[in-house]
């Protein structure tokens, strides 16, 4: 593989209790843009993000961040190298305000006073709702907040899990337009179901099929492979 | 005001069922004469508060790690057995602090181990045997030499008598205390007692090993460092171990009486701690072993103090502040009370015992309040907050969460010793002193809803007052509609009604007062 990859999995193996849930994953994330992972439901793109930060340990494989080895590793310990986690349904903490659920993401000292002008920037929102419990946050206010709180830290690498699932159009609008924004500062690797939103937003593609990564390549030339959609994805 | 009105709609339920159990007990006003009324209030406080202490422990650890500790009444026990040693006996507890430091010296060096091991890459099999064989010997030497210490606890017969007519008979000369051992055997005791120390260190580092593959880290040698400054520190004991006792003696009981309080609850911390990475950590991944192992702590735990402190139950008499009963006693005004230091005094006409009835609601308080603000207003609340609802998103931001679990468990555990101390000198001190409160302060969790911090407060609380106005009632009857003569309830239902009230509570509000649907 190319030396210029930022993030690499080489053919990891995952278990979830008995079940062997990732029989083989690689993928290469090339430095800056976005590279999305595709698949149907159950195919193991969520795992491959778990198991990248330590969440889901992989058995066998081998994953490195810039050339360091990160398996063997604590997530908390992966997660400081630089990456940043934007988990599946919104997962921000309920009972904390907007305000600590952003201050809990510091890695350093100031790390959120220092980011605060970009943050509020990106998410105009987030500042008039500093206050709130996260409970008392609408879906798409969630799905800002679980962004900001990933930028937050300085990160060169973020793992986002299905940002526009479950969300109004409009608001899907809103956040790919964000995801697009933090493409230009930060390298992301994304999960999306939604295949015009990945297809707009990626510029590669990594196809998971039962666990396995069956297909890469560059996002323009998936778009016109009618058959490639419909054998992995379903209908598109 | 929109959102208000949500809120209150949210949690009608809830609000209907607080302002139903506020009425209730007002009304008990009916019944009795006031200062009963207030006094029973006070007496249920008092125990909701001691309840309380344990209740926030057992919370905290059951919320942020998934671990109901079994064990944490045996932890409350254990911080009123050693609180009363150093109260009561304080000679005794100089005597075994010089092991247990040098102990802590030995055990110091595990990083150390660990780190060496790593670069070892020893065989597999090797690997497996020779932490057992360590433990064994550790245990070994460390058993014979603890035993060459000259500490009351290996003569159970001492404690046999009652700490009253104890220390009489050391006040008169007719006891003297033990002496330290000296010489040769002095030697072999600390060298034997490092030793196994030591060898116990190095199977504990071994059993970690085996769990985790660790990459080889970086030496560091600042263990060392403290091995060397506890050990130090255990000679400076030992050769201070007179002036000491004599220093400890001499003080008056109310100092002492904070002393013990913050050698118990020191004690729970260390002791939280050592349970936390030694046995918790590496059951992780198995819950249900996880309780049975607790389960199986509780045990031992009451096993050891009968065998160190013997099956007798003992009283501890109150510390000088709260035990005034001369001239001006019962206390009329507040003045008077903290100039005679009065055991009671006269509120409404009812005589309230100080240190029962104010000084433990006090600390309750004191704690409720601390530990609050620590949840809201700390990094590390902050964590525990985020991490009793989702651990694993929590150490995906890159906080390592087995460090805050060994805090909490720390705090949780300090916390239970320090109620078990407060505690002791109202209610006493048996070996099943800690069960029957665990079982109290689960009623409680219950009731409040199990992981949530305010929750195991109200549940404490009214735990309290349920179990202490049926004692009352029991005493002057509670009349009823359709009975002819008021119905009095016998001892045996005050346990009972306390599980009922839960049971009803648990009818209408599934999460409990306070508790949360998932």
């Amino acid at each position: 593989m190319a030396d210029d990859n930022l993030l690499e999995v080489q053919d990891i193996h995952t278990f979830i209790g008995q079940f062997h849930i990732l029989e083989g994953v690689t993928v290469a994330v090339p430095r800056g843009g976005i590279t999305v992972l595709l698949g149907r439901n159950g195919a193991g793109k969520t795992t491959t993000l778990k198991s990248i930060l330590g969440l889901t340990p992989p058995r066998r494989g081998k994953i490195t961040l810039d050339g360091q080895e990160l398996q063997g590793r604590r997530s908390f310990d992966i997660a400081s190298l630089g990456i940043g986690f934007v988990p599946e349904h919104r997962a921000i903490f309920r009972d904390l305000t907007v305000e600590e659920n952003l201050k809990l993401a510091e890695r350093k000292k100031g790390d959120f006073a220092r980011n605060e002008g970009f943050i509020f920037d990106l998410f105009p929102d987030l500042k008039r709702l500093i206050k709130l419990p996260g409970t008392n946050l609408s879906g798409g206010q969630q799905q800002m907040l679980a962004l900001a709180r990933a930028l937050v830290p300085e990160n060169q690498l973020l793992l986002i899990d299905e940002p526009s699932e479950g969300l109004a159009p409009v608001l899907i609008e809103q956040v790919m337009e964000a995801i697009r924004e933090l493409a230009g500062e930060t390298t992301i690797l994304l999960v999306e179901q939604n295949f015009i939103v990945a297809s707009r937003l990626a510029e590669r593609y990594v196809i998971i099929e039962e666990g396995q990564s069956v297909r890469h390549g560059e996002m323009a030339d998936l778009v016109g492979d009618q058959e490639t959609i419909h054998r992995y994805l379903g209908a598109a | 005001m929109g959102e208000f009105r949500e809120t209150l709609l949210k949690n009608r339920t809830r609000l209907i069922v607080l302002a139903a159990l506020f009425l209730l007990f007002v009304s008990a006003t009916q019944g009795m004469a006031r200062e009963d009324w207030l006094i029973t209030v006070l007496r249920g406080l008092s125990v909701g508060a001691v309840t309380f202490l344990v209740a926030s422990g057992l919370s905290l650890i059951l919320g942020l790690m998934d671990v109901l500790n079994l064990a944490h009444g045996e932890m409350f026990m254990i911080g009123a057995y050693v609180g009363w040693t150093v109260y009561v006996r304080p000679d005794t507890f100089v005597d075994v602090l010089t092991p247990v430091t040098l102990v802590a010296a030995g055990l110091a060096l595990v990083p150390l181990w660990r780190a060496l091991l790593a670069r070892l890459q020893l065989p597999e099999r090797l690997q497996q045997a020779w932490p057992w064989l360590s433990l064994g010997l550790g245990l070994l030497v460390l058993f014979f030499s603890l035993r060459l210490f000259p500490l009351a606890i290996w003569d159970p017969k001492l404690y046999a008598q009652s700490p009253i007519t104890f220390s009489l008979a050391l006040s008169q000369g007719l006891l003297t205390l033990p002496e330290p051992a000296g010489g040769g055997s002095l030697l072999l005791a600390i060298g034997g007692t490092l030793l196994g120390s030591i060898l116990l260190g190095v199977a504990f580092a071994g059993f970690g090993s085996r769990s985790q593959r660790t990459a080889p880290q970086r030496i560091r040698w600042r263990p060392l460092l403290v091995a060397a400054a506890l050990l130090v520190l255990a000679l400076a004991i030992y050769l201070v171990n007179t002036p000491l006792t004599q220093w400890l003696f001499g003080m008056s009981t109310t100092w002492r009486f904070f002393i013990a309080m913050a050698v118990a609850t020191l004690t729970g911390l260390i002791l939280g701690a050592l349970i936390e990475v030694t046995m918790i950590r590496p059951l992780y991944e198995r819950p249900i072993y996880q309780l049975m192992l607790t389960l199986g702590i509780s045990f031992i735990g009451i096993e050891i103090v009968r065998a160190l402190w013997g099956r007798p139950e003992f009283t501890m008499p109150k510390p000088a502040l709260f035990n005034g009963t001369g001239e001006g006693c019962p206390a009329e005004s507040v003045g008077a009370l903290l100039q005679n230091q009065c055991s009671t005094f006269m509120l409404f006409d009812g005589r309230v015992r100080t240190y029962n009835e104010i000084f433990v609601i006090l600390v309750g308080v004191a704690v409720l309040v601390g530990v609050w603000l620590l949840l809201q207003r700390t990094r590390i609340g902050m964590i525990i907050r985020a991490g009793v609802q989702d651990r694993e998103m929590v150490e995906a931001l890159g906080i390592n969460v087995r460090r805050v679990f060994t805090l909490v468990f720390a705090l949780g555990v300090a916390l239970a010793a320090l109620g078990g101390i407060l505690a002791a000198p109202s209610f006493g001190l048996s070996s099943d002193m800690g069960t029957r409160l665990l079982l109290l302060a689960l009623i409680a969790l219950a009731i409040g809803g199990l992981t949530s911090f305010p929750g195991a407060a109200a549940g404490a609380v009214l735990v309290g007052l349920i179990q202490q106005f049926i004692i009352k009632y029991g005493q002057i009857g509670i009349s009823l509609p359709f009975l002819a003569e008021p119905f009095k309830p016998s001892p045996p239902l005050v346990p009972a009604s306390t599980v009922l009230f839960m049971v009803i509570i648990l009818l209408i509000l599934p999460q409990g007062l306070f508790g949360r649907s998932e």
